[in-house]
């Protein structure tokens, strides 16, 4: 009985690896021939599907130039926007987490109760009032339309809530009050060093979630030389790029090496604050 | 008297939030609907109150009910093998009879994709696929497809490929929120039900799910707020209109063609905008309310 069952066993296991298997080349297949036919020629890769590295990057590179397409200028203008938004993120978002964990004011669970609601509610719909009311402040067109709105960013707060009442200890910030740190330095200089791995955490995820914007940046960015890199996509997928795929891959993989390469850093933070971000109580 | 004062800080620290909501974020929705009952275009020019006419409009017209259609079946059809294969594999990476190795190694993995650019992912799937893509290379040499065709201008090809798309890009993600919930499970229960005789099925179907519902819920209702709202693929895998025949149009490209439209008609934009809000909300509330734990 007990020799069956664990003859069972092994079976059931070598079934789940073999599952796993085919669901890991799934996952990561495309993102291999994303990246390998980076630095491959447009006449290999329409030779046959490859899974090795090429010499052709390059060569890649200059066929994206030479079409006029400032992929560096992209990614710059990508990276400011990313940084930006991260740090009002993960600032604002950490004020206003300590506000309500710290504070007892009325309306606080009124408050908090709202924050949850507005991570459940659709706000991209509102895009087009929004577009609307920033071109009449003159905003359009702007890094600012992108980069200001990040302050009030409701699954930032929910986070930093979560966090924030999990590390918080009352006696330093007591201490801090005995000292006569005014309740600003306290947040600045007691809590802040406290919640580096949640903001840290948090951090990644408005820089990923920053970085892959394509929606809001497409409406509301026209000027060519302040596309960012979604943007770029948009226009590799255009006809002047039409048999250039060594290129167009390039194109694509420099959106995606920095958030791989990212992850690979890491992975546990991001892991864990998936998970974080949804437990309550 | 000294405590009162102090805790009115906390209205200080949460001011920021308050005031950038209040600008960026109350006030386009509140814009949205305002523009909704009008007929401006981002020509500028006289804008007229036109009351229900861009909502009627939109009702009339086939295109708005076509999207609001094809979102919600890309969506319920990445979904349900979202969450299944999802839940079969939180199972297998939790289970205390099989002890897979890697776990952690395996998730990550399978994770990945939920962090890369959808826009990227997008353009990559239109190459992959596209007539002299690897795909036609591949399924031509092993002799699968005699010869080459337009996986994309088939319109059940490129609605299943959408969909396959957001099912790659999110199951990673909720096998980590499953396993997240189903690890905060005590044990104690399982040991007492295989005491009780209870089989693996028994324990899956008895306990951990109803144990899992506040998590489910939330997988449920995040993942149907994004899903009404996807864009990114469906506008770039094929030529932004949602061809081949609207097969792929969903409710945001709707809402951006109004908006690009040479006119710019942002009226009707809005009225595409405040329904699908309406219906998402309206949706999302209600699986949480029926969801929910009753006390």
């Amino acid at each position: 009985m007990l020799t069956h069952y664990k003859l069972n066993t092994i079976v059931l296991r070598g079934l789940v690896y073999l599952l796993l298997f085919i669901l890991l080349v799934i996952t990561i297949v495309p993102i291999w021939l994303l990246l390998v036919n980076a630095t491959r020629s447009t006449t290999e890769i329409q030779q046959g599907v490859g899974f090795l590295p090429s010499s052709h990057l390059v060569e890649n590179y200059g066929i994206l130039q030479g079409k006029g397409l400032n992929l560096w200028r992209g990614f710059l203008n990508s990276l400011f926007v990313a940084v930006a938004s991260t740090v009002l993120t993960v600032y604002f978002g950490l004020m206003t987490a300590y506000g309500i964990v710290v504070y007892n004011f009325k309306g606080k669970y009124l408050f908090s109760n709202f924050i949850i609601i507005l991570v459940l509610i659709p706000m991209q719909l509102s895009i087009v009032g929004f577009y609307q009311y920033m071109s009449v402040l003159g905003l359009t067109d702007n890094f600012a339309s992108l980069i200001l709105p990040t302050i009030a960013a409701a699954g930032s707060v929910f986070f930093g809530k979560q966090y924030l009442e999990s590390v918080i200890i009352k006696d330093l910030i007591d201490a801090g009050r005995v000292d006569g740190a005014s309740e600003f330095s306290i947040f600045h200089r007691i809590m802040m060093p406290i919640a580096i791995p949640g903001a840290v955490t948090m951090g990644i995820f408005a820089f990923i979630a920053s970085w892959n914007n394509f929606f809001n940046a497409f409406i509301l960015i026209s000027s060519i030389e302040k596309y960012t890199l979604p943007m770029l996509v948009q226009t590799l997928r255009g006809d002047v790029y039409r048999t250039e795929y060594g290129a167009i891959y390039l194109g694509l993989a420099v959106t995606i090496v920095p958030i791989i390469i990212i992850y690979l850093i890491f992975s546990r933070y991001i892991v864990s604050g998936i998970a974080m971000g949804s437990v309550k109580e | 008297m000294v405590k009162f004062k102090r805790d009115h800080y906390g209205y200080i620290f949460i001011a920021p939030f308050i005031i950038a909501f209040l600008i960026f974020g109350l006030y386009p929705v509140y814009n949205t609907f305002y523009l909704s009952f009008t007929d401006t275009t981002l020509l500028g020019g006289d804008a007229n109150f036109v009351g229900l006419t861009n909502f009627t409009r939109l009702f009339a017209d086939n295109v708005f009910m076509k999207a609001v259609k094809n979102t919600w079946i890309i969506w319920i059809l990445n979904f349900i093998p979202q969450i299944g294969i999802a839940l079969l594999l939180a199972v297998w990476f939790t289970s205390l009879r099989l002890r897979l190795k890697g776990v952690g190694v395996w998730r990550a993995l399978f994770f990945l994709p939920n962090l890369l650019m959808p826009a990227a992912i997008a353009a990559l799937f239109f190459s992959l696929f596209s007539f002299y893509g690897p795909v036609n290379q591949f399924l031509v040499r092993a002799g699968i497809l005699p010869e080459a065709m337009q996986f994309l201008q088939n319109q059940t090809i490129a609605r299943g490929l959408v969909i396959f798309i957001q099912w790659w890009m999110w199951f990673g993600a909720t096998i980590i929120l499953l396993m997240a919930g189903m690890t905060a499970i005590p044990t104690a229960l399982y040991e007492s039900a295989m005491i009780d005789g209870a089989n693996e099925r028994q324990m899956l179907w008895r306990i951990t799910i109803p144990l899992l519902k506040p998590i489910l819920i939330f997988v449920f209702v995040t993942s149907l707020v994004g899903g009404m709202q996807i864009f990114d693929i469906p506008y770039l895998l094929t030529d932004g209109r949602g061809s081949p025949a609207g097969s792929i149009m969903t409710n945001n490209i709707l809402m951006y063609l109004k908006f690009s439209s040479s006119k710019g008609h942002i009226g009707a934009a809005s009225a595409v905008g405040v329904l699908v809000f309406i219906m998402t909300c309206i949706c999302a509330f209600g699986i949480f309310y029926f969801l929910r734990e009753k006390k």
